[in-house]
């Protein structure tokens, strides 16, 4: 469910900019999300289509691009993708690693005119 | 690229500041609905609250029936109704932080909406995050929600005296935790029993000795 309050900051953000950059009509919001932020896309685009909804933004499309998980190792310094949920460095089997994707909530582009 | 959350985390960031600065330990603990968050504060409030100052927020989606369960430890307390949100934010916090001396607490403990998706995503400008799993919820919870076992700092597994009962495999639960993150503390507690609260006790009683005696 947080899909509807993630969409209703996007929302915001894409009149805000629409505002400033003085667009008549917003034609698409490019969007990416990772994988463990565990976003289903469909429900997503209909919370967002219900935000914008009597705004200019109203058909715009949106594009969400799924990002997969990647890590690096702290210890040997190995950047790998994780499968499976499984967080532990393929090359030397550490656990302390950090998260360099898979995490994002990123607003890439917005289209209009 | 902006993050689609910037609002939230800026907030969250305020909130931070402040409580490094009022040197307050923020716990935000989330769980399922009906792992234990509530008993397992009772059982924490009846231990620190000679050692410690404490305060607490709960989130409730509609009620105020977590905190007049806690009324009796006579502590600070908040509720904040989502109003059927399934999650807490971090202007609600900064909002309710007003409420509270923060220069009379040493810990704040704050009871998110029971969930274990949508509060993992929303920074409250906690000290960390803390994972309430029941053994009655099934082996196969880290493996389904890894963000939020990822990124807690501890995980407690509640109701360790109800195994016998159900079919969870305590190999299956270690082992995908282990996976996900396999450096964070599980502590295996039942509240109603006693089991493990004093390891807990423990551990909790440290993290809030080193964050008021941290240097600001």
């Amino acid at each position: 469910m947080h899909e509807i309050r993630i969409a209703e900051d996007l929302s915001a953000i894409v009149l805000e900019t629409a505002k400033r950059e003085k667009l008549s009509k917003v034609t698409k919001v490019n969007i990416s999300f990772g994988v463990l932020v565990q976003i289903v896309p469909d429900i997503f685009i209909f919370a967002f289509s219900e935000t914008v909804r009597n705004t200019i933004a109203q058909d715009a499309e949106v594009n969400i691009e799924i990002v997969s998980v990647k890590m690096i190792c702290k210890k040997c310094g190995n950047d790998f993708g994780v499968e499976e949920n499984r967080f532990v460095c393929a090359n030397c089997r550490s656990t302390d690693l950090e998260i360099i994707h898979g995490k994002e909530l990123f607003i890439k582009s917005i289209e209009g005119e | 690229m902006k993050n689609i959350l910037d609002r939230n985390q800026n907030k969250a960031g305020e909130v931070r500041n402040l409580l490094v600065a009022k040197k307050v330990l923020m716990v935000n603990l989330i769980s399922s609905p009906g792992a234990g968050k509530t008993t397992l504060l009772e059982r924490t409030c009846e231990e620190l609250n000679k050692k410690f100052r404490i305060g607490i927020i709960e989130g409730d989606i509609t009620t105020d029936r977590d905190a007049q369960r806690l009324k009796k430890y006579n502590i600070p307390i908040v509720v904040i109704n989502t109003e059927g949100g399934c999650h807490l934010d971090s202007h609600s916090i900064s909002k309710v932080l007003d409420s509270f001396d923060l220069d009379d607490l040493d810990v704040l403990f704050v009871e998110n909406v029971g969930n274990l998706i949508c509060p993992s995503q929303f920074d409250l400008g906690e000290t960390f995050k803390l994972a309430i799993v029941s053994t009655t919820e099934g082996d196969d919870k880290p493996g389904k929600y890894p963000m939020l076992f990822r990124e807690a700092k501890a995980v407690l597994l509640n109701k360790i005296d109800l195994i016998p009962y159900t079919n969870f495999k305590r190999e299956t639960f270690n082992s995908d935790l282990k996976n996900i993150n396999g450096q964070v503390p599980l502590f295996e507690i039942s509240c109603t029993r006693g089991n493990g609260l004093k390891e807990w006790i423990k551990w909790i009683s440290k993290q809030i000795l080193s964050t008021s005696s941290t240097e600001v």
